[in-house]
């Protein structure tokens, strides 16, 4: 064998060695277990914190609500769909049973036009849920800024909450 | 052919099947590289395989589904980043298409057509289509993104470099990247609500139920219940991604 040869076959012997033990330094330890990704990520992507809760944590305490719900158009809805995300609120109930909420984990109380109009604002692409008679599902539809309202800007304007309750409408 | 077939002598029938084995086994070797039948296998043989299903008949355009993810996930509050938002179709009588998506429903829609000039309307909730053969896990080039066995597309934060390719890969447009973190964010599936045994919170929230969500592979789960009794389509068949997000009534305007 010439000696270019020999030669040239020691350098790529040092750069092949190189390139492994850099790879080994530089690789992931999960990397490849289960695919070309970390392995741990999956369990990385468990980690996240949660903050809705379900349906029944709140029903525990709120029973007069529940009652109420039950016997109303708005049985199927979730406190949350409303009232925004509880599981702090809930958890800090079930822990300290007799204490007072701290006010940041006091939950929304939706009572302005706005938050009814989110479903009830009255729109050509929702008038047909008015047919889904499969399921009785019917969204009642109303032009919520004009409903009860002469003038639409006076600040004094009837709450729609002042006559309907919104636990059992 | 009697003739070729007596023709063929010892040494050339041993050189044909060596050729022949050879070949076979090269082949096999080459399969898990080959696009062709990468794109006609059906992957989530075993164990579960979560689809989803919407119901655009059942949408009311509410936005507590986008409003929702963004809470649960610490998605930032700005109006470019969703990983969960609801479209209004509206489909004029001129034939017109008009697409709305204001905060991605989230502060509600506002009929910007009047009734006369409308010949349809709908609602159309959007997130990650979870496809089996995601574009944009195969365009990653250092492994950041990637399937899990029950089908779910998810990304490692930690060893993402934030390079945007996956952005552009996307084709129903479903991957950000985070303002702070200068990292891809995408929807989870709520993964780590499903492994607590719970559902995705957009599920969890949705008033009329138009959102359903379970195992593709069990028999009896709410998605194949919704499946048999639905006529359901995904979005872009044609780009043959696998997507697992079946939609009921939709329209082929909705892209």
């Amino acid at each position: 064998m010439p000696q270019h040869i020999k030669r040239l076959i020691g350098v790529f012997a040092v750069f092949i060695l190189l390139f492994l033990v850099m790879r080994q330094v530089l690789k992931p330890s999960s990397f490849g277990e289960l695919g070309h990704f970390r392995a741990r990520a999956i369990y990385e992507n468990t980690l996240r914190p949660m903050h809705y809760t379900v349906a029944d944590s709140c029903t525990r305490c709120h029973k007069a609500i529940r009652k109420d719900k039950d016997s109303g158009f708005h049985k199927k809805l979730k406190c949350e769909v409303c009232h925004g995300p509880g599981l702090k609120h809930s958890l800090y109930a079930d822990q300290f049973k007799n204490k007072e909420l701290p006010d940041s984990l006091i939950l929304y109380k939706p009572g302005e036009r706005k938050d009814c109009t989110l479903c009830h604002q009255i729109n050509a692409a929702r008038v047909k849920i008015l047919f889904d008679t499969i399921n009785n599902t019917m969204v009642h539809q109303v032009d919520v800024m004009s409903h009860n309202l002469d003038d639409p800007k006076a600040k004094d304007a009837p709450k729609c909450i002042e006559c309907h309750n919104p636990h059992q409408p | 052919m009697n003739e070729q077939t007596k023709d063929l002598s010892r040494r050339e029938f041993f050189k044909a099947g060596t050729v022949l084995a050879g070949g076979v086994a090269i082949a096999s070797s080459l399969a898990p590289y080959d696009g062709l039948l990468f794109a006609a296998e059906s992957p989530g043989a075993k164990g579960k395989w979560y689809g989803i299903g919407i119901d655009i008949n059942r949408c009311i355009g509410c936005g507590r589904c986008a409003n929702a993810c963004k809470l649960e996930n610490n998605v930032p509050k700005d109006r470019f980043y969703f990983r969960s938002w609801v479209e209004q179709y509206t489909i004029k009588n001129d034939g017109s298409i008009l697409v709305e998506s204001p905060n991605g429903g989230i502060d509600g829609f506002k009929q910007s057509v009047p009734d006369k000039e409308i010949f349809k309307s709908f609602f159309v909730p959007k997130m990650c289509n979870h496809c089996a053969k995601s574009p944009c896990t195969q365009v990653c080039p250092v492994g950041a993104t990637f399937e899990t066995e029950e089908g779910i597309v998810l990304v490692d934060e930690n060893y993402c470099i934030g390079c945007r390719y996956c952005v552009q890969a996307c084709p129903y447009g479903c991957r950000y990247i985070h303002p702070e973190k200068g990292t891809v964010d995408k929807c989870t599936l709520c993964f780590h609500r499903l492994k607590k045994g719970l559902q995705p919170a957009c599920f969890e929230i949705c008033p009329t139920e138009a959102r359903i969500f379970g195992d593709l592979n069990d028999p009896g789960s709410k998605i194949n219940y919704f499946l048999k009794n639905h006529t359901c389509m995904v979005v872009k068949p044609h780009l043959n991604t696998g997507s697992k997000l079946f939609y009921n009534a939709l329209s082929p305007e909705i892209r």
